[in-house]
């Protein structure tokens, strides 16, 4: 998985969640306001309904009044009168009432107008119709009230009313679809944004589950590769295994098969070595028969005398063989060389607990005779103790300290140095000298075999170091060279404090 | 002791087996020496045709064996003679390059008597074999089983 389509998963996951956030605000937002508005729409509707009873109660007050005054008219009965008394009481607080109701609407306001001057006439035809009953003209009152029907102001305030109560109906429905309106719109609005959230929630969850498929796939791969890789590793380390032992296995044959003609040529040499004495001897003995005596009888031992020019050839013949000799002996000990290179390779090293100190004080021992030779000190220092092979340890230290001895400077003493420390689990040991020092250009070149540095007049194989370092490796540690021509060296060998041979042995 | 020890000798190389003979001569010993240049003539020759071992009945015999043979392992040999009811009792000497101590080890395992690293050093080698003339000389080879 790319880092790429990650971060466009997350960016999208975030813009998911914001949309959600602002989608949710908007609802929450458009519902308070709808519903607001809603409530707003409904009060109005009550209003209509109540300015509709408002007209209609002030229109029966105008009715009691009048049916009252005609009962009144008729019978002259005070209860009549009371009665019409508190009706016309009723009708003008209600008109009062009515007019505060309906201020908001112009069209009704001329209305009301109207209506008020129709009722105070008829207010006032009612006062003078009961003034006349009461004076006992009931004619004068039976007139007046033919005449106010004839003026149709009754109608008038019946038709007045009735426009009223069609003008709050037409109120009541648009306000009353006003109001559904607004409540159709707050559901729609709800339904609409809930419906997003889920459909948002709905990506949301697709988006996690996708991206938990792909993790789960790129686990699964990862999981996948790791196994390949160690099978990989696995084979890869049987392959070089195979490799380093048939590697091994050719050095040894090899390294035996030369040996095999090489103890021929050898044998052979030193055959002829022995023929040309023979050879020799007979030519001197033909060439010089001594006056004074017998003559050498071939193959006798001793001196024999030779002329110039096959003297000479006696010289030349020996020569020769003398460099055969010695190119053999040397052949036999680069041999001998990869053969125990071979044998130290193949050999299981079994780690045990070393009393370093103890153990370097042996080795050192051992080698106090070419110490003293060399007039040169060999100074012991506080030395950790580690678990590793005794024999392989035992080749190192004094491969090591050998060398120091032998590379001294002459004609000044040596000091040779040994020192331990440790550092995270590993032990670091130092074997310094002030003697003659290697040139940097050489630092790498002496731990390879068959190579050495510096003047030629020490006796050696160049294998010592090769095979130091190759010792060091195999118990899991490093080694360095720090040094300066004519400045002494330090050989400094990094070793693991407790070396574990079973992970490498298992490794066989 | 009447009967004369015959020396066996299996050995590839040809200049090995001469300059073997060569000093086992100088040492004084004057005994027969039989070579073979390979394992199977030298079996053939041990053990008859019919593999039993019983033409050497009663012969007295001293093996010198090499152990890198180009057509079978030297010790598949030492072992096969020591295994022979007639051959056992034959003294055999190793006479080889390979000095690898498990090898030698294995060798007196299996019953060789001497076990010799061929040196590459001449003077070495022919000590070695005339100090092994001087060993025939003073060794007392059984006949074979009768």
């Amino acid at each position: 998985m790319t880092s790429e389509s990650q971060r466009r998963r997350v960016f999208w996951q975030i813009l998911l969640f914001a949309a959600g956030l602002v989608v949710l605000t908007a609802i929450s937002a458009g519902s308070v306001y709808l519903v607001n508005k809603a409530r707003d729409d409904s009060k109005w509707v009550v209003h209509t309904i109540e300015a509709e009873n408002q007209i209609n109660a002030l229109l029966l007050e105008v009715r009691r009044a009048e049916s009252s005054a005609r009962g009144f008219l008729l019978t002259q009965k005070p209860d009549f009168q009371s009665d019409h008394e508190k009706a016309v009481a009723a009708i003008v607080p209600a008109l009062d009432k009515l007019t505060r109701q309906i201020g908001d609407n112009p069209a009704q306001r001329d209305s009301i107008e109207k209506l008020s001057a129709a009722i105070e006439t008829r207010l006032d035809q009612f006062s003078r119709e009961m003034n006349f009953v009461k004076q006992g003209q009931p004619d004068m009152a039976t007139a007046l009230v033919r005449e106010a029907s004839g003026g149709d102001i009754t109608t008038t305030i019946g038709n007045l009313a009735n426009a009223m109560i069609r003008e709050e109906e037409r109120l009541f429905r648009v306000r009353s679809a006003n109001s559904d309106q607004s409540q159709t719109l707050a559901a729609s609005l709800t339904g609409i944004g809930s419906g997003l959230v889920v459909v948002l929630a709905l990506i949301s969850i697709w988006l996690m589950q996708r991206s938990a498929r792909l993790r789960d796939e790129a686990e699964a791969r990862l999981r996948d590769a790791n196994v390949n890789l160690e099978t990989i590793v696995d084979e890869r380390t049987a392959d070089l295994r195979e490799a380093n032992d048939e590697i091994q296995r050719f050095a040894y044959i090899v390294s035996h098969d030369l040996r095999s003609p090489l103890v021929n040529i050898m044998g052979f040499t030193s055959e002829l070595e022995e023929l040309g004495g023979d050879i020799f001897r007979r030519v001197s003995s033909l060439t010089h028969i001594p006056a004074d005596g017998p003559p050498l009888v071939p193959g006798s031992t001793g001196e024999f005398a030779l002329d110039g020019p096959d003297q000479q050839l006696s010289a030349d013949f020996s020569e020769a063989l003398g460099f055969i000799k010695s190119s053999i002996a040397k052949m036999d000990r680069l041999i001998s060389a990869i053969l125990n290179l071979t044998r130290e390779g193949r050999r299981e090293f079994q780690p045990e607990k070393i009393n370093t100190r103890d153990f370097v004080e042996t080795i050192v021992s051992t080698l106090a005779h070419q110490a003293v030779e060399a007039q040169a000190e060999i100074h012991i220092e506080a030395l950790p103790n580690i678990v590793s092979d005794r024999l392989a340890l035992e080749q190192i230290f004094s491969n090591l300290i050998d060398n120091a001895i032998k590379y001294l400077k002459s004609g000044i003493p040596g000091e040779i140095r040994i020192r331990g420390r440790t550092k995270l689990g590993y032990a670091i040991f130092e074997i310094s000298d002030n003697g003659r020092g290697i040139d940097a250009k050489d630092h790498q070149r002496i731990f390879d075999l068959f190579r050495r540095a510096g003047t030629q007049d020490k006796p050696g194989q160049g294998i010592g170091l090769a095979h130091v370092r190759a010792l060091v490796r195999r118990l899991g540690g490093t080694m360095s060279v720090s040094s300066e021509l004519n400045a002494g060296s330090t050989f400094t060998i990094t070793l693991p404090i407790a070396w574990n041979a079973t992970k490498r042995n298992a490794d066989k | 002791m009447t009967q004369p020890v015959n020396i066996i000798m299996i050995e590839d190389d040809e200049g090995h087996a001469r300059l073997i003979e060569r000093n086992i001569r100088r040492s004084g010993v004057n005994n027969e020496i039989i070579s073979f240049a390979n394992g199977t003539e030298a079996m053939k020759h041990l053990f008859g045709a019919d593999g039993s071992g019983i033409a050497q009945k009663g012969n007295a015999l001293l093996i010198l064996l090499d152990l890198n043979l180009p057509d079978m392992s030297g010790i598949d040999i030492l072992k096969q003679i020591k295994e022979n009811k007639y051959l056992k009792a034959s003294p055999v000497v190793v006479l080889t390059t390979t000095d690898d101590s498990q090898e030698i080890k294995r060798c007196y395992e299996l019953g060789c008597n001497v076990y010799i690293t061929k040196p590459v050093n001449y003077e070495n080698f022919a000590n070695a074999i005339r100090q092994l003339g001087l060993f025939f000389s003073v060794i007392q080879v059984p006949p074979a089983a009768p």
